[in-house]
């Protein structure tokens, strides 16, 4: 294998491939990253066995062959080399990889290819989506998903086709995203499946604002593949079937404030600082006014039994019953950190009552967090 | 009925000011704030009775204070001397009654109820030594609580002069309680916000005597357990003790055993029942904590602990039960005898759950409906009412070591 190619087209696909590898795998070759030549590319793959990431880059290839090398010392080396180009040369009989850039001359080990677990990407995508889209899907919906294994299928995205509707969904048991996208193709039997969040954070990643992706969906094998130019993922589904959540999205409320969605956000982190003595729990205080269109009376209270308390008023109207609910500040901030439409629209019923979340004139994104009750 | 108590409550008038008129006499009886200055956003810390007859209260911005009394005299505060005064006035505090309560740099609570003479003379007495000791001006109030003792003494400070430092001492006699608060509006009510104020009022209760009027049962509808507070409240009803080490930082229960044990059964059994001590203490005390630790002392007398912190504040017996178990399940040496095992609920915080989107129907056990209930029945018909299933054969006397 003799072959040359750019630091920086190297160091960047380094650094979206190796997001695979786990920090201790259970066999020591699952550590490495495979590189092979194709055609006048060369191909780089990692794998959790989980989930398998494969980047290509340009490259001037004048022998074939593949090798695996140590993630971390290649890429730590790559990463501080001069943005040159970098050729490298692979004796075989020790399974070393010579590589020359600029003034810099370095050996590093590998393990034969051959021990490297084959790497099944999907075949052909059964539909396309815009690569923002996909993005945007992404990041409205994972930040929801469980961090905590205690019932696995929630460490998963939802990701559901029914006629021209895509619906991803996430929640953690306390909180619930729900977004939908409407597509070009159209699935007359209804598909669905729940997708790790690790991936599905991996997929966010490589999507740009001009490509399109292609998604492979699970078959016999209940592995996903997202393809985008250049990079390929492909992901174990999660066995087991996801809760129900239509049930839970309240359809009628008590209680509906209209808010400035950064002006909202700067509030709850405010009441953040003080509320993290106090399992985040922050105070929403919402006051409609007596004539419809004034403004209303919204604060948010965070209090720390040890070190004080804040409140911020935040610029609101709001109609229905005055309303006094507790909820996890953690959750709220998560919410407005991914709305990016200058107002959002909160509802509830009460205080023992889902808070929802939407951004103004938008029925595509729902978001719905449970209180905290004393 | 047990001695009716007697509570004083103390309070400095205009602590800051006097301290300054103390450094420098010549602001003496004149118009003086002590705070920032008004070109750097100051506010009012503290202002004199002078200053006060203009409007100037604490924490108004010193820019208005001076609009409102353009001859003020701003003091930038000499902290060092604050506080040096303020244990001076301690002192003098615990030289009078065995239990001081400090509730800030010049304000307290005391328990003089040992004192043979009356409440009055005991108050006389110690403004009187507060104002020629250390020549500060005080005002105290005296009552058979601290709700009322407090009350007494704010109600007191304004109905002097405003223009002098009141030095006022206010006793309500025992029995008098209720009426003297009735006239008063329920914001003066301690533990009643404007959120509360505002509920209470839709309800048309504007004083404290019409909230004492109302049924308990009706406020705790409107307002849930601080409904039952303020109507507790409102009839002049206060327990709490004059604390002199400040309010609790942990409710811990231990229990040595006669005879060291080595069998995890048992000592299980044993930490469970700890558990629901610690459970039941801490609700009637109003408390909840997020630290839960487990203390283990062997045959040998080395004492090992470990802690674990919760995400929300708790007060259940089965959340602490299960944290405490699972600390002992980590952290014995196996078949070790054990002479001593403990457990600790501290990091007091509001108590709160999260709720959950799916129902909380697989951990009952969990819930506060549950805990109440297991609570009323413990309170009517006694501790070993109702027990855990795993409790049936165990015999609470088994373990005290005498």
């Amino acid at each position: 294998m003799i072959v040359s190619v750019l630091q920086e087209n190297l160091a960047k696909s380094l650094g979206i491939v190796t997001r695979a590898i786990e920090s201790s795998p259970p066999l020591p070759v699952l550590s490495n990253v495979l590189l092979e030549t194709e055609d006048s590319r060369l191909k780089l793959s990692a794998t959790n066995l989980e989930v398998s990431i494969t980047a290509w880059i340009g490259a001037k290839v004048e022998q074939a062959g593949s090798i695996t090398l140590p993630a971390r010392t290649f890429s730590e080396l790559v990463g501080t080399l001069s943005r040159e180009r970098i050729d490298m040369k692979l004796d075989a009989s020790t399974h070393t990889m010579e590589m020359r850039c600029g003034v810099q001359t370095t050996n590093i080990r590998g393990i034969d290819a051959d021990e490297f677990p084959p790497i099944n990407h999907g075949p052909e995508a059964d539909f396309h989506l815009a690569g923002d889209t996909l993005k945007e899907m992404i990041n409205q919906t994972v930040f929801a998903a469980a961090t905590e294994m205690n019932r696995p299928i929630l460490t998963g995205v939802y990701v559901k086709l029914e006629d021209t509707t895509l619906t991803m969904a996430a929640a953690d048991g306390y909180r619930l995203a729900v977004r939908t996208s409407e597509m070009a193709n159209s699935f007359d039997e209804k598909q669905d499946m729940v997708i790790p969040a690790r991936t599905m954070n991996e997929v966010a990643r490589i999507c740009g604002d001009d490509m399109e992706v292609g998604v492979c969906l699970p078959k016999e094998r209940n592995a996903i593949t997202f393809t985008a130019p250049n990079v390929v993922i492909t992901s174990q589904a999660l066995d087991g079937r996801f809760p129900d959540f239509a049930a839970i999205i309240p359809r009628s409320f008590a209680t509906t404030t209209m808010l400035y969605t950064s002006d909202l956000l700067a509030v709850c982190r405010r009441a953040e600082i003080f509320a993290r003595d106090n399992a985040n729990s922050s105070t929403m205080v919402v006051r409609p006014a007596d004539n419809p269109g004034e403004p209303a009376d919204v604060m948010i209270v965070g209090k720390s039994a040890e070190r004080g308390d804040t409140e911020g008023a935040a610029q609101a109207t709001a109609e229905g019953e005055p309303l006094d609910i507790s909820f996890n500040i953690k959750y709220l901030i998560d919410v407005l950190n991914v709305i990016k439409e200058e107002r959002v629209i909160f509802q509830s019923n009460g205080p023992e009552n889902p808070g929802v979340l939407k951004p103004e004139e938008r029925e595509d994104f729902v978001h719905v967090i449970m209180p905290m009750s004393k | 009925m047990a001695k009716a108590r007697k509570i004083l409550h103390l309070d400095l008038d205009a602590f800051f000011c006097a301290v300054e008129e103390q450094l420098r006499p010549e602001l003496r009886g004149k118009a003086i704030a002590v705070g920032g200055q008004p070109d750097q956003r100051g506010v009012v810390a503290s202002a004199s009775y002078p200053a006060r007859a203009f409007g100037v209260r604490s924490a108004m911005p010193m820019a208005q204070a001076l609009r409102l009394c353009p001859h003020l005299i701003v003091v930038g505060g000499t902290r060092g001397a604050y506080s040096d005064r303020s244990r001076k006035v301690m002192a003098i505090l615990h030289d009078t009654a065995p239990d001081v309560e400090p509730l800030s740099i010049d304000e307290a609570f005391l328990d003089v109820t040992i004192l043979p003479e009356s409440i009055e003379e005991t108050a006389r007495k110690l403004q009187r030594r507060i104002n020629r000791e250390l020549d500060l001006p005080c005002s105290l109030g005296g009552a058979t609580n601290k709700l009322i003792a407090k009350t007494a003494n704010t109600i007191g400070k304004a109905s002097k002069p405003k223009d002098a430092p009141p030095n006022a001492i206010t006793i309500v006699a025992p029995g008098d309680e209720a009426q003297f608060l009735a006239p008063l509006p329920i914001r003066g009510l301690w533990g009643v916000g404007p959120k509360n104020a505002e509920t209470l009022a839709s309800l048309g209760l504007r004083t404290i005597g019409q909230v004492a009027q109302w049924s308990e049962a009706a406020l705790v509808a409107r307002l849930g357990k601080l409904g039952g507070d303020i109507w507790r409240r409102a009839q002049g009803i206060d327990t709490r003790p004059v604390q002199a080490g400040g309010a609790a930082k942990s409710i811990s229960k231990e229990v040595t055993f006669a005879v060291d044990i080595a069998d995890d059964a048992r000592l299980l059994l044993t930490l469970r029942r700890l558990a629901d001590g610690v459970g039941r203490a801490a609700r009637k005390a109003g408390l909840a904590g997020t630290i839960i630790k487990i203390k283990l002392r062997y045959g040998n007398f080395s004492t090992h602990s470990r802690q674990t912190t919760l995400e929300y504040a708790t007060d259940n017996d089965t959340v602490i039960m299960k944290c405490a178990e699972r600390l002992f399940l980590q952290s014995r040496i196996d078949d070790t005898p054990v002479r001593l095992i403990g457990i600790g609920l501290s990091g007091f915080a509001e108590p709160s759950r999260q709720l959950d989107l799916w129902g909380k129907a697989e951990r009952p056990a969990e819930s506060s409906e549950f805990q109440s209930a297991l609570d009323q029945l413990r309170d009517k018909y006694g501790e070993t009412t109702i027990r855990r299933a795993s409790d049936l054969h165990y015999q609470p006397n088994d373990d005290n070591r005498r």
